[in-house]
């Protein structure tokens, strides 16, 4: 009974089956769906042309349906004659056009396919994400992403500002201007070693970036105020200093929006994590096109990772929902208490950075290795902060008790706020030193604005710290990897007792690497401005980094065991780095527009901020321009572009809310007609079965 | 180029131009790929339309599909007696489907199909689970199966049968960015 019901409602393609019998295999492609939509797009079987949907229009838009037509070959031939038939002219202009458009997606594709062969470590990061699941993939793409982004920043400050300083330093003309005679004590400045120097003291230079490394590129001691002008060429190497720092900040920005507004548009479309997650993996996470056996074992150990972590988000999320409200006090105020110990935790882990930084400063000066640890010492401090609070936190957010990826990212954020304002400390503490807890005129300060007996130079100085740090967090990622990581390993590989197996093989943390990478990053940016070269040094940072925890993840450890959603955590990691780049362009806002530069060293001797080369630069500039750049940042232009800004994003907030709610209306109007379609299936059955009883009385009663 | 080639008339040719998603130089290069296959089975002239089926362990054999799971849905799928041994026009159909000009509404009615495992026009349960197990080589315990199995009907079923009709599965298919992406095969 429902067969026949079902043919007769799927419209009249099936008329074709009808020759075999039911017992033969039929082709399944003859065997037409059954669908109501069918019968709306494809009424009588008329031959006439079916508006389907059509990718582009084209002149012989009826010739293309065709090809959309879901039957085999001889049908859809058959289809074409009667439409030849009926069309008498064919035209070519159209398949010329269709032939361009295959050509120009052929050489996009080959374009592609080159691109993914040069792209950096492609091969790696497929094993990567095979063996140990999409988190820890997203970590080496963000590392990779972060190598890409310094070694093009790297270019951009070697190309205006390191090998013009190079060329230039020859042929221009640097001023030492002195304008007033009281002046001299702070253009004193000597960073060169007097005298025999020892052979570990240069080993000691390179590391805490001293002696023959501070008067080199390096730092921004080395270079000068040097203006080229030429007849026809010009080259102002301050300018250049200036404006190469701030579009290397702005460039970051925009390669940052740039990525996040790919993960965000992909996390937007899917309609949110947590809605159709299910049926699109089963469905549609499969790539049909991936080529042998290695690859698709990848794939599926990867889909196989993906269903376990929605699977247990499931679970959390249930046993959370069937707590009882007694339960829910209790749980809510641990977590409230276990906040405020973490908070506590982390504000004394801040006074430990100031106590050292002070300490350090009033110590240095001493020389060989007990020298070298003073100088050390807020790097330390700082990384022994990142490593013990991150565990006690830990073991706070295990009597908390959230969701999986709600303790991740509380965990994340708890590590993002140490780290970066741990930065942020050391950078405060500096800063009082060097301005005199921000009072000029008391003190040291009274002669040049600054201390220049502690700091002669105090941007090689900041340019000093921050490579250190560096330095010192690439030094601690490769040690914990030899004294902890591999020792472990064999620990718990060639030791059985209960001790090692409880301790067992580690996992790659994600959120605490990816933290790792945001604060070296954020360093790099403070320090930037200071010490140009360190986006290369960082560049080749990252890419020992990058085969450092590839190796220890592939010989340490074990895959997840709490598994890691990897959707929205790209989007995330993103949202920290930006975190981490505004503090940073706060420290490089400040230390152009405030702080008076060294007279002793840099190419901003005599300028009273590093800004003011712009400004008297923007003065040289012509009237027109002048006007123009007015206009642009006068008010009578940057009001209406506010208001007009505001309208078009009010207009589009607008066109989103109501292409939701039209989403909304569709889909519940679609549950409507399948309810309407089982109703009606339903009394089509019970009138049949009516019908029939009817006729068995009505035969019954003939043949009495 | 093609016009000097004795393999299919002019009509042939055209015919296959607007009935797949590929043009003249790729049919013929398709054509040469399905003789490879067996070269003593296909003969090099088609324009007397030779009744020539390639068996599916040809088929399956290549490399474009023969470490695909869903290998031998998809040329069941395709084939006209729907066992896998296909002629040329299904072969031409399979990988024209596959191909990245192929809209998306023609690829999920395939794709439906293909995952409907029991050819009964509903992809109800048991469907589901052969597909997940082949998606995951088995991987999954029984409870995990299930698991998926009914969040799956319950995202996707919209009229509350408790299986997926080819308009459930097409309407879920709108929702997903990347189908067109991993739906298609290179060759």
């Amino acid at each position: 009974m429902a067969m026949e019901i079902q043919r007769q409602d799927s419209g009249v393609w099936d008329d074709s089956e009808d020759n075999g019998s039911p017992g033969d295999r039929q082709s399944l492609r003859l065997r037409r769906v059954s669908s109501q939509v069918t019968q709306k797009n494809y009424p009588q079987f008329s031959w006439s042309v079916t508006p389907t949907e059509t990718d582009r229009e084209g002149p012989r838009g009826s010739q293309r349906d065709i090809r959309t037509l879901p039957m085999p070959m001889a049908l859809k031939r058959a289809v074409r004659q009667v439409q030849q038939m009926q069309v008498p002219v064919v035209s070519r202009m159209d398949s010329w056009k269709r032939k361009k458009t295959k050509v120009l997606l052929k050489l996009k594709d080959d374009a592609m396919e080159i691109l993914s062969f040069f792209t950096l470590w492609n091969k790696s990061l497929q094993m990567i994400g095979g063996n140990f699941g999409g988190g820890v993939q997203s970590y080496f793409l963000f590392l990779r992403f972060l190598v890409i982004l310094n070694f093009i920043s790297f270019l951009l400050i070697a190309g205006f500002v390191l090998i013009p300083s190079i060329v230039f330093s020859s042929v221009g003309t640097s001023f030492l201007v002195l304008n007033s005679t009281g002046l001299e004590n702070c253009t004193k400045y000597d960073p060169n070693p007097q005298g025999l120097v020892a052979f570990y003291k240069y080993l000691l230079d390179v590391v805490s970036g001293t002696g023959f490394m501070e008067y080199s590129y390096l730092f921004y001691g080395y270079y000068n105020n040097t203006v080229v002008e030429d007849s026809d060429f010009s080259y102002n190497i301050p300018l250049a200093y200036v404006f190469t720092a701030v579009f290397y900040f702005a460039f970051c920005l925009i390669c940052i929006i740039a990525r996040m507004g790919t993960a965000a548009r992909v996390a937007v479309a899917t309609g949110g994590s947590t809605v159709s997650n299910y049926s699109i993996t089963v469905f549609t996470a499969w790539n049909y096109g991936c080529l042998g056996d290695t690859a698709t074992t990848l794939q599926q150990k990867n889909l196989h990772y993906q269903l376990q972590v929605d699977l247990e988000e499931e679970r959390i999320k249930k046993q959370a929902a069937a707590l009882t409200s007694k339960e829910k006090v209790v749980l809510y105020s641990v977590r409230v208490l276990m906040g405020f110990l973490a908070l506590g935790l982390i504000i004394a882990a801040f006074y430990c950075i100031f106590l050292a930084t002070n300490f350090s400063q009033q110590k240095s000066g001493t020389s060989g290795i007990q020298g070298l640890i003073w100088d050390y010492l807020p790097s330390i401090v700082i990384t022994a902060a990142n490593f013990m609070v991150p565990l006690l936190c830990d073991q706070i957010a295990v009597i908390e008790r959230y969701a999986p990826s709600t303790t991740v990212i509380v965990a994340l954020l708890r590590a993002v706020f140490l780290r970066l304002v741990s930065l942020g400390v050391l950078l405060f503490t500096l800063w009082s030193q060097i301005t005199c807890d921000g009072d000029t005129n008391t003190g040291d300060c009274k002669l040049c604005q600054y201390n220049h007996n502690l700091y002669p130079c105090w941007e090689t100085r900041i340019g000093q710290e921050m490579y250190k740090l560096t330095l010192f967090d690439l030094l601690t990622n490769i040690a914990v990897l030899l004294l902890v990581e591999f020792p472990r390993r064999i620990v718990v590989d060639h030791w059985s007792s209960k001790l090692a197996r409880w301790v067992g093989r580690q996992e790659f943390e994600v959120p605490l690497n990816v933290l790792g990478l945001v604060y070296g990053q954020t360093v790099v940016w403070t320090g930037a401005l200071f010490c140009p070269l360190l986006p290369a040094i960082n560049t080749i940072k990252f890419i020992i980094l990058f085969y450092c925890k590839k190796a220890t993840l592939f010989h340490n450890c074990r895959p997840a065991q709490k598994t890691f959603r990897s959707t929205t955590s790209s989007f995330f990691f993103l949202m920290v780095l930006l975190f981490g780049w505004s503090l940073a362009t706060l420290v490089l806002i400040y230390s152009l527009s405030e702080i008076q530069p060294s007279l002793g060293c840099g190419p901003f001797s005599f300028f009273p901020s590093m800004w003011s080369v712009v400004a008297n630069t923007f003065y040289k500039l012509p009237t027109v321009t002048r006007e123009f750049l007015f206009f642009i940042g006068s008010q009578a232009f940057s009001i209406p572009l506010f208001v007009l800004s505001c309208v078009v994003m009010c207009y589009f907030a607008a066109l989103f809310s109501v292409h939701g709610k039209n989403v909304a209306l569709l889909r519940a109007q679609l549950k409507l007609e399948g309810r309407d379609k089982q109703f009606l299936v339903k009394q089509i059955v019970e009138l049949s079965r009516r019908l029939q009883t009817l006729h068995h009385s009505a035969g019954e009663e003939e043949s009495i | 180029m093609g016009n000097k080639q004795t393999i299919f008339t002019a009509q042939q040719l055209d015919a296959y131009q607007d009935c797949t998603y590929f043009t003249r130089k790729e049919i013929l290069r398709l054509f040469y790929r399905y003789r490879d296959l067996a070269p003593q089975l296909v003969p090099l002239d088609y324009t007397n339309h030779p009744d020539v089926k390639l068996p599916y362990e040809l088929i399956g054999s290549m490399p474009e599909l023969k470490d695909n799971p869903f290998r031998q849905r998809i040329a069941e799928v395709f084939s006209e007696d729907g066992e896998g041994n296909m002629t040329l026009d299904d072969f031409l159909d399979m990988f024209s489907v596959l191909s990245e000009m192929a809209p998306r509404d023609l690829k999920a009615y395939y794709a439906f199909k293909i995952y409907d495992f029991n050819d009964d026009d509903f992809i109800c349960k048991s469907d589901l689970e052969k597909t997940l197990n082949k998606l995951t080589r088995n991987e999954l315990t029984e409870d995990e199966v299930r698991m998926v199995c009914e969040k799956v009907i319950d995202e996707a079923d919209l009229d509350n049968d408790g299986r997926l009709s080819l308009e459930d599965f097409q309407h879920m298919i709108v929702r997903a960015p990347d189908f067109l992406s991993t739906f298609h095969i290179r060759i």
